[in-house]
């Protein structure tokens, strides 16, 4: 069983306390991942579990058992390091083999697992390669190799791809969770692109200021965060806010926002208090069209599979999301909705989203 | 316009080009005028001005140096064996201990590192009597292995101060991956940091060895007959009442030569190891 | 690959139980480990004479037999060297000749830096007539220039005999004053290579895109040099005049071989005034004395060095 455990785990750096307080449960085989901004603590918290740094606070457990005591390698985990982080006097075979050959494993042994572990990497061809003859996309997967080889219980992941270029980002990407669905270790992925934590977890924390904000899987994330902060880091665009009154109109109960009203259903929002209230909406969820506030189009960005465009009214303003190559154009007058299937209201002040 | 500018372009041209002849010039001419005379017989030298013709030229200077009392050849054997096994002192002991104060959180890092650097800067002087003292006390005076010690006194900072900057250098990266596949400290030591810092070891040896080699003050007090270094041998060439200056020279040339050699040899990296050691970047 | 069984429990992948503590401890121990055998060198070779000589200064010192007898006469030795004419004098000359020397070597090293910048002074060769003048042990230097210098068969003057320059032979190291000089300027010579790859090393950090966006704002090649290179250069030369200071406290191997002081007592700077009270002297207590006050003096520069430096102390955060 490698579940992982941490609670009211905090590390202080002198004057600085970087994790504030971490409760976290992972577990066994799950994909989670640590996302948030660079200073949020993700990398911290991911040293800790890996025992590079110990934790002032907190109890940190592996399988059930605490571990706060012991070094990475007793600890059973394996890591994969942002600037990957290989033995530059090495080949690619040291490389992945050095950890057995640490465990005084006998050669033909490590030269076993070591091919087994290259074949299904696809570095077959460059064993006797040093890294500085490999591209980056190689680099990386020697890395992957090197964790891999330990059959650890537990992977840890620190921003490994930031350093790729956008299309081996991707494909690397892929490797690692088509990687993780064939082996099933327990895996913690420490990034700060929303995408790539979408794409790839089980579940996802994301973190501020170093505590974890909000944990729960992709789609909890996505369409029901649990504060603004959370809301505004997942999704791009970024969501946008535009602050509003409640108003009754027509019988109807809206959230008016000058120009812009949308229809709310009272009994889907929580205590309203008198604190200012801001709407949330992604722009998928925006609707241009012939019906609904007048607006004038400010900016047009095409995407390729989509165009988005920032309309905007006396004050304020909101980026739909159009099908395709749109061809509208600055200044353009059109009418904007929003689907109230999908908006969020958010309490302005703290932050916090308005539901049940 | 563009006349004006060409002309001045071609006045700083001319600058640097006699700028760059006379630094030449003025660094070359007193070393090849050592090289010279050191093949000259002292008639020769000793005329006004100096005779330049082909017969003043000889091979005696060296022939005699090598001969008289073979006291120039134990200098050099005494400077080889001091420059050689203190530098190899300094490396075992200050090595690790430029790693320990580069990446291993040592407590009280900085004023170490203060006090360590502190210790460049003063003369012999100050530390010379004390131990002149105690090494009389231990019987050691005139020995190789005195010396040996002693020059650790200068060696071992620089050793320490030119590694740890290298170390510093080191992605931390390696050192966490090592330590995760399962390295202890010291293997990590000996398995990754070592092999890839070769170079900057072998600049900071060659470095420690020159100023062991032209090290004059310390072994003036501290030796007599059978430990007198190079540099000593030299400087009695030159106090000899009836000087044989093409001698004199030669014996200058050949102490100086071991050294020159290095220094051409690893110029860029010991160049690159002031800079990094006592530059700030 | 099949997932292997584990069973919980405290010990590593390999079964080996350890209770040598966490990464970090370990390496905080192992690094006091690695530090123990320099500090106790350096407290044996160093910290012991030091305070030895500190003691030493306080006391007078008799040679006696094969062993040194010493009594305690507080700072007697200092008050001494206070009305001592010849040790102010020597700290007089010192003090002269390290801050000609100084001037002179920054400015010359700076130019000669400058010129290895710039194109035509890029070759190789021009690095290797650099660093051969470091390389030569400084006796050596010494007994070249007494040879060059030699009143009556040294080139030096020959060559301006030959030239019409002098009319007769020039005793270089004949006057106190102008040994003095005379010393200076090879001391010079010999010191200007090194401050000047200093000089190169701090250059070669300055951003080119620094003088790009000067001569794009219209500044001339001096304009460049007052308002990029030298500012930027400011740390370096100060650590430069630091050193240099300090090196020229230090001169003894030129004043050995050339003068041994003299004529006159005009070559005698500190550290061999220090040298000479002790070893020809044998007043172990007065030189101790001596010592001490240099001591003093370039350990007050040492600490502007280290201060100079401090940014470059901070550790890499892991």
């Amino acid at each position: 069983m490698a579940d992982v455990e941490l609670q009211a785990v905090a590390k202080t750096f002198g004057k600085v306390a970087v994790c504030k307080g971490v409760d976290l449960r992972v577990e066994d085989g799950e994909f989670v991942t640590l996302l948030g901004p660079s200073g949020c603590g993700k990398t911290t918290t991911l040293n800790l579990i890996a025992g590079l740094e110990d934790a002032t606070e907190g109890d940190i457990r592996i399988g059930g058992q605490r571990v706060n005591h012991l070094t990475p390698f007793e600890r059973d985990v394996a890591m994969v390091f942002q600037n990957y982080a290989l033995y530059p006097h090495m080949t690619v075979a040291e490389n992945i083999g050095f950890t057995l050959r640490l465990r005084r494993m006998g050669r033909t042994e490590i030269a076993r697992r070591v091919s087994a572990v290259a074949e299904s990497l696809e570095l077959g061809p460059v064993l006797e390669r040093l890294p500085a003859q490999l591209s980056g996309g190689q680099q990386q997967r020697v890395a992957l190799g090197r964790a891999i080889v330990r059959e650890p219980r537990v992977f840890l992941f620190d921003e490994p791809f930031s350093n790729l270029d956008a299309g081996l980002r991707l494909k690397m990407r892929a490797e690692v969770k088509e990687l993780h669905q064939r082996l099933r270790v327990t895996s913690i992925f420490v990034t700060h692109d929303q995408e790539e934590a979408l794409s790839l977890s089980d579940r996802i924390a994301v973190m501020r200021d170093g505590r974890i904000e909000q944990y729960g899987t992709p789609a909890d994330i996505y369409t029901r965060p649990v504060s603004r902060y959370v809301a505004r880091f997942i999704g791009s665009p970024p969501l946008d806010f535009l602050p509003g009154k409640i108003a009754t109109e027509e019988q109807r109960t809206v959230f008016r926002m000058g120009a812009l009203a949308v229809p709310i259903d009272v009994r889907t929002v929580g205590e309203l208090g008198n604190s200012p209230l801001e709407l949330g909406v992604r722009p998928e969820h925006v609707i241009l069209g012939a019906e609904g506030a007048p607006v004038t189009v400010r900016l047009v960005q095409p995407v390729g599979p989509a165009t988005f465009v920032t309309v905007a009214w006396e004050g304020g303003s909101v980026v739909a999301r159009v099908p395709g190559m749109a061809s509208l154009v600055p200044g353009a007058r059109l009418h904007v909705s929003v689907d109230p299937r999908h908006v969020m209201l958010f309490d302005a002040a703290s932050g916090r989203r308005l539901s049940i | 316009m563009a006349g004006r500018s060409r002309v001045g372009a071609w006045l700083a041209r001319s600058t640097v080009i006699i700028g760059l002849a006379v630094f030449t010039f003025l660094a070359v001419v007193p070393l090849l005028w050592m090289l010279l005379s050191s093949f000259m017989q002292q008639q020769a030298l000793t005329a006004t001005p100096p005779d330049f013709a082909p017969a003043s030229f000889t091979l005696d200077n060296y022939v005699q140096v090598f001969s008289s009392a073979a006291a120039l050849g134990r200098g050099f054997l005494n400077s080889f064996i001091v420059a050689l096994f203190t530098t190899a002192v300094a490396l075992a002991i200050g090595a690790p201990a430029a790693y320990a104060l580069a990446r291993l959180s040592v407590p009280g890092a900085n004023p170490i590192l203060m006090m360590i650097l502190a210790t460049q800067m003063f003369p012999g002087i100050v530390i010379v009597i004390p131990l002149f003292i105690v090494m009389s006390r231990l019987d050691l005076i005139d020995t190789q292995l005195v010396l040996i010690i002693v020059y650790l006194s200068f060696n071992l900072p620089i050793v320490i101060w030119i590694l740890r900057g290298f170390f510093l250098a080191i992605p931390p990266g390696l050192e966490r991956a090592a330590a995760v596949d399962g390295a202890t400290v010291a293997q990590v030591f000996r398995l990754i940091v070592l092999p890839i810092s070769v170079a900057p070891l072998f600049a900071t040896a060659v470095f420690a060895f020159i100023e062991s080699w032209n090290e004059f003050f310390f072994a003036l007090i501290l030796t007599r007959q059978s430990a007198q270094t190079a540099p000593l041998v030299i400087s009695q060439f030159a106090g000899q009442y009836q000087t044989v200056f093409g001698q004199m020279m030669a014996a200058a040339t050949l102490a100086i030569a071991p050294v020159v050699l290095l220094a051409v040899i690893f110029r860029n990296r010991i160049m690159q190891g002031f800079a990094d050691g006592m530059v700030k970047g | 690959m099949q997932r292997p069984v584990r069973e919980a429990g405290p010990s590593g992948p390999a079964g080996e139980v350890s209770a040598l503590g966490t990464l970090e401890q370990r390496r905080r121990r192992i690094g006091l480990a690695a530090l123990a055998p320099t500090l106790l060198v350096l407290l044996l070779i160093l910290a012991y004479p030091i305070v030895d000589s500190m003691l030493l200064s306080l006391a007078s010192v008799n040679v006696a037999g094969t062993g040194f007898a010493r009594h305690f006469i507080g700072i007697d030795n200092y008050l001494a060297l206070a009305g001592d004419r010849v040790f102010r004098q020597a700290l007089w000359s010192s003090v002269y000749f390290t801050l000609l020397e100084v001037v002179l070597v920054i400015v010359l090293a700076l130019l000669v830096a400058l010129l290895l910048v710039h194109p035509f002074g890029r070759a190789g060769f021009f690095r290797i007539v650099l660093i051969v003048p470091w390389a030569i042990a400084p006796v050596a230097n010494a007994v070249l220039w007494k040879w060059i210098l030699h009143a009556n068969y040294g080139i030096l003057n020959s060559v301006l005999l030959q030239l019409g320059i002098i009319e007769r032979n020039i005793v270089w190291l004949g006057t106190g004053s102008r040994a003095l000089h005379v010393l200076l300027l090879v001391d010079v010579w010999k010191s200007v290579p090194f401050i000047a790859i200093l000089f190169l090393a701090g250059l070669s950090k300055i951003p080119t895109i620094l003088y790009r966006a000067a001569r794009l704002d219209g500044a001339n090649a001096w304009q460049q040099f007052w308002h990029v290179t030298l500012p930027s250069l400011r740390p370096t030369i100060a650590v430069a005049v630091i050193l240099q200071t300090l090196w020229a406290l230090r001169i003894f191997d030129l004043i050995y071989v050339l003068t041994k002081g003299g004529p006159a007592g005009g070559t005698v700077l500190l550290n061999y005034l220090a040298y000479r009270t002790t070893f020809n002297d044998l007043d172990l207590g007065y030189g101790a004395a001596i010592a001490n006050v240099i001591f003093a003096m370039s350990f007050a520069l040492a600490l502007a060095y280290v201060w100079l430096l401090k940014p470059g102390l901070q550790q890499a955060r892991a």
